[in-house]
């Protein structure tokens, strides 16, 4: 079995998802020869961990790309060596289920089916994750909210569910939440860079979205949004989100006209645009900002002075320009990006470019 | 006796009860306190006034009990772990795993003793000092022989010890069929079976353990160590 299928990577793009499943008939015929009886299975199967991650993976790709038969087969074997009541196996069926339900009366009674599983075992957690899962793809996110904040209760230490959390609250436009929640994460795992990439871009948002007419808090949020994309860089070198929020956070000069991005699809970082700069003119306005913004009974940190955030510019826009140019140019080494992230990253160097000449 | 160990491994697993599961309150119970050594932890990822206000939250709840799977059982002494079903049932599984172990052992002891005992089986092809003679002829009872001579007996011991990587070979590595091994596993979980600690104890110190964290944040000054590690 390949490797990619073992291990892939967190989050499959959709052309790896689709050379997955194309592999799909190869391994499924293989497998399926001719097996000896019972006594001497025992000596010629060779049985691996990795055979099974594999199927999995191999099942999730091909519901991903419709091939639905295959993903079939796939849970039939998963059923078979784990059996019926297998929680991971119950999470796959109902996947299985939910991608080729119908309408959204076949989505409900699978809904139905999750609650009755989880009267009989409330610690049953694929299936209660599954079951916010299909809540969400209902198109009901508050309820999804009640279920996930539910199984948080119970379990806390679900780095996974609180990132969920974090974004179900995001589509909501409650960021104070979506903040907690990212906050809880970094508790579980302090040093997920793309986590604090993550929550800087938040609290961009959330700053300029709230905030836009009282200049202390503005600034609090931006300098803070600013430091976390600064931690992500130096938990992960070359992290290109971690740049282009650093870059996006130094302030424009006009600064009070780019509030319509903010309403565009949260997960592209394009509303992003100008935290930095925001911060510069912010600070620029305030003549004395240090003694004014930092309030010592909770312990918030002074926001760092002009020169600081123009060399962090400086050096976001070189970085940038760096990773875009050598990515282009197809370097070994620079080819792991999201291509879409370095577009964008492009077009914001490009933005900058055309300011200069003006 | 390569089969042997081969049989007990197998009995090992039929015998072996699997886990008992736990219900939602306890895995809350569990999770809370691991959030709390969390916080414990990786606070200096969250800013100041968010530490505070976990702190302060994680700590009344503490006190308060608000996480306990069950909040009556509280301030009561522990039962005795005899009379918990549960710890019953853990003791069996003790007891059952050292009956697979003891059943075969003493069989074949018996067999060895009752067959082999009292003469020796072969010839080393070295000589050796007579410091072995403890080591190479148990259960031969005679002074002059030559250290060379291996009693049967002695070299059953020899290769019970020395059948572990075979065993690794046949069943894997993880295995339970030497007795060494069984052994060793059950000295370390003899620690691990006494009485099982009050959560409501743990849950009072960790809270003692998150009042006196003193605050720091990571991004203090991170942008100044960006820049020097970067320029």
């Amino acid at each position: 079995m390949a490797a990619e299928l073992i291990n892939p990577p967190p989050s499959v793009p959709p052309a790896l998802a689709l050379r997955m499943s194309q592999q799909a008939p190869r391994i499924l015929q293989q497998s399926s020869g001719p097996s000896l009886p019972y006594p001497l299975s025992l000596l010629t199967a060779s049985e691996a961990p990795e055979t099974w991650i594999g199927y999995e993976n191999l099942m999730l790709a091909c519901l991903r790309t419709g091939d639905d038969r295959s993903a079939r087969i796939c849970l039939e074997k998963l059923t078979q060596r784990f059996g019926e009541d297998n929680e991971r196996v119950m999470a796959l069926r109902g996947m299985y289920h939910e991608a080729v339900a119908e309408d959204y009366k076949a989505l409900e009674s699978i809904f139905r089916g999750y609650e009755e599983v989880l009267k009989k075992d409330p610690t049953n957690m694929p299936i209660r994750k599954r079951r916010v899962a299909l809540l969400k793809a209902m198109n009901r996110p508050i309820d999804a909210t009640t279920a996930l904040v539910g199984l948080l209760d119970a379990s806390p230490t679900d780095a996974e569910a609180w990132a969920e959390l974090a974004d179900l609250y995001l589509t909501q436009n409650l960021y104070a939440q979506a903040i907690f929640s990212l906050e809880e994460v970094l508790l579980i795992t302090p040093n997920a860079w793309n986590i604090h990439a993550r929550m800087g871009e938040i609290l961009y948002l959330s700053s300029l979205a709230t905030n836009s007419n009282n200049d202390g808090n503005l600034m609090r949020g931006l300098c803070e949004s600013m430091r976390r994309f600064c931690r992500s860089i130096e938990l992960c070198d070359n992290y290109l989100r971690g740049y282009y929020g650093l870059k996006l956070v130094r302030p424009l000069a006009h600064f009070h006209s780019p509030q319509q991005p903010l309403s565009t699809n949260t997960s592209t970082n394009n509303p992003l645009k100008q935290t930095t700069k925001h911060l510069l003119s912010l600070l620029s306005k305030t003549s004395k900002p240090a003694p004014a913004a930092a309030d010592p009974q909770f312990g918030d940190l002074a926001p760092p002075s002009l020169a600081t955030i123009e060399r962090l510019h400086e050096l976001a826009t070189a970085k940038l320009a760096e990773i875009v140019r050598r990515n282009a140019a197809g370097e070994s080494g620079w080819d792991g990006y999201d291509q879409a992230e370095v577009i964008a990253a492009g077009e914001l160097l490009g933005r900058d470019a055309q300011k200069i000449e003006r | 006796m390569i089969l042997t160990g081969i049989l007990r491994h197998y009995a090992m697993i039929l015998l072996q009860s699997a886990p008992k599961k736990q219900t939602l309150p306890q895995v809350r119970q569990q999770r809370s306190l691991m959030r709390a050594i969390n916080l414990r932890n990786n606070f200096n990822v969250i800013s100041a006034s968010s530490f505070q206000n976990r702190k302060a939250f994680m700590v009344q709840a503490f006190k308060d009990g608000a996480f306990l799977a069950d909040p009556e059982a509280r301030g009561k002494p522990r039962p005795n772990p005899m009379t918990d079903p549960a710890m019953m049932e853990g003791m069996m599984g003790m007891m059952k795993g050292n009956v697979a172990m003891m059943v075969p052992q003493t069989l074949i002891m018996g067999w060895i003793n009752a067959f082999f005992s009292g003469f020796v089986i072969m010839k080393l092809p070295f000589p050796l000092t007579p410091q072995f003679k403890s080591m190479l002829q148990s259960g031969v009872g005679t002074r002059d022989l030559d250290v060379r001579w291996v009693s049967s007996l002695s070299w059953y011991f020899l290769t019970l010890f020395g059948l572990q990587p075979v065993y690794n070979f046949i069943l894997g590595s993880n295995n339970a069929a030497s007795q060494v091994t069984q052994q060793m596993a059950q000295m370390n979980q003899m620690p691990g079976m006494g009485p099982e600690q009050d959560p409501d104890k743990l849950f009072l110190s960790e809270a003692e353990n998150l009042e006196v964290i003193e605050h720091y944040w990571i991004l203090d000054g991170v942008e100044d160590r960006l820049l020097a590690k970067l320029t």
